[in-house]
């Protein structure tokens, strides 16, 4: 089989990078400048009794509405779904030079996601050879107990070095549409990206070009 | 099979782990050291940021617009009616406008009378929202200005109307503001007309609370929230927005600044209270250097 080829394997790690950058992009774009409103209480008394006409001002501005949407954390679905299917194409070094980039830009403490991601990375990589001889329902069950895993570890040390933790509520729904984005993402890669489980005739290949 | 896939392991694997040893130590490293001393990592967060972000301004700039241009579209819908009411709004605007020129004036004239001096100094730089945090834990934007328009940490930021947050990461051409609704935002605050002080620390929400309030049986809701100038970091007398309760009776406020699209913000220089620091000369005449120290004090942190 020529599709792991050195030219294919590069190009994949390529578009992996590609993948992530684009992801973070738009996290980055400057569309999303409230708080969230999901737990957002009203306040009283409301403002058209207080003031009629600032409310009647706001009520021109706001054109649309409250910000409810909380995206779920592609770059981890996708780098689980890859690392699972082909270990190869996103190599350590990569997986995290990624993160801690992502860490960097997205106002994390540094160093401590990425590091967690990349060992749930890791981790999935050297069970990838059992979940990918099985069907789809391990594979999602190992990555949500990590994606958990990574959401209480990371809390557990930020509270042991005593850092602000960020709030619970919004990181379990951050969980909860990851988990359910997974299988999309999976379908996404198999079908889009062509990163498919390896068959056992690529084994022989992989120990050939090793 | 199983032959192949050990094969392929012994070649790999100590490579690997070594690898992985190293990456591991390095990330841990990473964030030990942001523990230990943040300030540096987040000079070089501030850099990595200002290296990366204003490239990608070229494909920000369209993809922001299409999105907000989506988002247009329901106001659109309503345009009449908007229009109509705007005209009306704008009708009691003008009358507004009058009294508000005739005080002004009036105010001008006694301060006049009075000799009162005002900071000279307070003027401002306006920046482009390049960036928002990316994280629903966090806010924060960026702007396109840094330290090559001379800006520093701690500078308020307002836009057209009300306090929006603070200059915190300072790159060579990007600034992070961190926004009064974000965790870590911490703003001495006054609550006219009472005069009360008060801090608004923000918590993730549109509203944040006032902490530390002397007096609350003085503050009413619609009370206005300007900022105190304590501690030196901001200048006083800038709206923050207007008291109001939470159902469980806690004391919030409801920003001035439409933080729902922030777009361009103005950051104001702010040079610092310069603080007396010789002792009465009258009084201590002699006993004191005559030439007294008269730096002034940095924007605080």
């Amino acid at each position: 089989m020529d599709t792991l080829s050195p030219l294919r394997l590069w190009m994949m790690r390529a578009v992996f990078l590609l993948l992530a950058l684009i992801l973070l992009f738009f996290h980055l774009l400057p569309i999303e400048t409230q708080p969230v409103a999901l737990f957002q209480v009203d306040l009283l008394p409301p403002l058209a009794s207080i003031d009629p006409a600032e409310a009647r001002l706001r009520d021109l501005l706001n054109q649309s509405g409250a910000r409810y949407l909380i995206a779920p954390d592609f770059l981890i679905a996708f780098a689980f779904a890859w690392s699972v299917r082909r270990p190869d194409y996103v190599p350590a070094v990569l997986l995290c030079a990624i993160f801690l980039l992502t860490d960097l830009l997205l106002q994390r403490p540094p160093g401590l996601w990425a590091l967690l991601a990349l060992i749930a990375c890791e981790n999935l990589k050297l069970r990838g050879r059992t979940l990918r001889d099985s069907s789809f329902g391990p594979e999602w069950v190992a990555v949500t107990i990590w994606l958990f895993a990574i959401l209480l570890l990371n809390r557990i040390v930020l509270s042991l070095v005593l850092v602000p933790r960020p709030d619970l509520k919004l990181s379990l729904i951050e969980l909860a549409l990851t988990v359910l984005i997974y299988p999309v993402v999976v379908l996404i890669t198999h079908v889009f990206m062509g990163v498919r489980k390896a068959t056992p005739g690529d084994f022989d290949s992989i120990g050939g070009r090793a | 099979m199983a032959i192949d896939r050990s094969s392929s392991n012994d070649f790999g694997r100590p490579l690997r782990r070594i690898m992985m040893a190293v990456l591991i130590l390095l990330l841990f490293g990473v964030f030990l050291l942001w523990r230990i001393d943040s300030p540096r990592v987040e000079r070089f967060r501030a850099q990595i940021t200002d290296r990366i972000v204003p490239n990608l301004d070229w494909a920000m700039a369209p993809v922001t617009g299409a999105v907000n241009l989506l988002r247009d579209y329901q106001s659109y819908q309503r345009l009449t009616v908007q229009n109509q009411e705007l005209r009306s709004e704008l009708r009691k605007m003008q009358t507004w406008k009058e009294a508000a020129l005739q005080l002004e004036q009036e105010n001008a004239r006694l301060l006049d009378l009075n000799k009162v001096r005002l900071d000279p100094r307070l003027t401002y730089i306006t920046g482009v929202v390049l960036a928002d945090s990316g994280s629903p834990f966090r806010q924060s934007v960026l702007l396109n200005v840094g330290a090559r328009d001379g800006i520093v940490e701690g500078w308020a930021t307002v836009d057209g109307i009300g306090l929006v947050g603070r200059i915190s990461g300072v790159g060579q051409d990007t600034a992070r503001v961190i926004l009064v609704t974000d965790t870590s935002s911490r703003i001495p605050a006054t609550i006219q007309p009472s005069g009360q002080r008060a801090i608004i620390a923000g918590d993730n929400s549109s509203a944040p609370p006032i902490d530390f309030l002397e007096n609350p049986d003085l503050v009413r809701p619609g009370d206005r929230v300007i900022s105190s100038g304590d501690g030196g970091v901001f200048p006083a007398g800038l709206l923050i927005g207007q008291v109001a309760a939470d159902p469980g009776g806690r004391l919030r406020v409801r920003l001035a600044a439409d933080f729902e699209r922030l777009e361009f913000l103005r950051v104001l220089r702010d040079h610092g209270a310069e603080t007396v620091t010789e002792g009465g000369s009258v009084i201590l005449d002699g006993r004191l250097p005559a030439v007294a120290p008269a730096i002034p004090v940095p924007p605080g942190e």
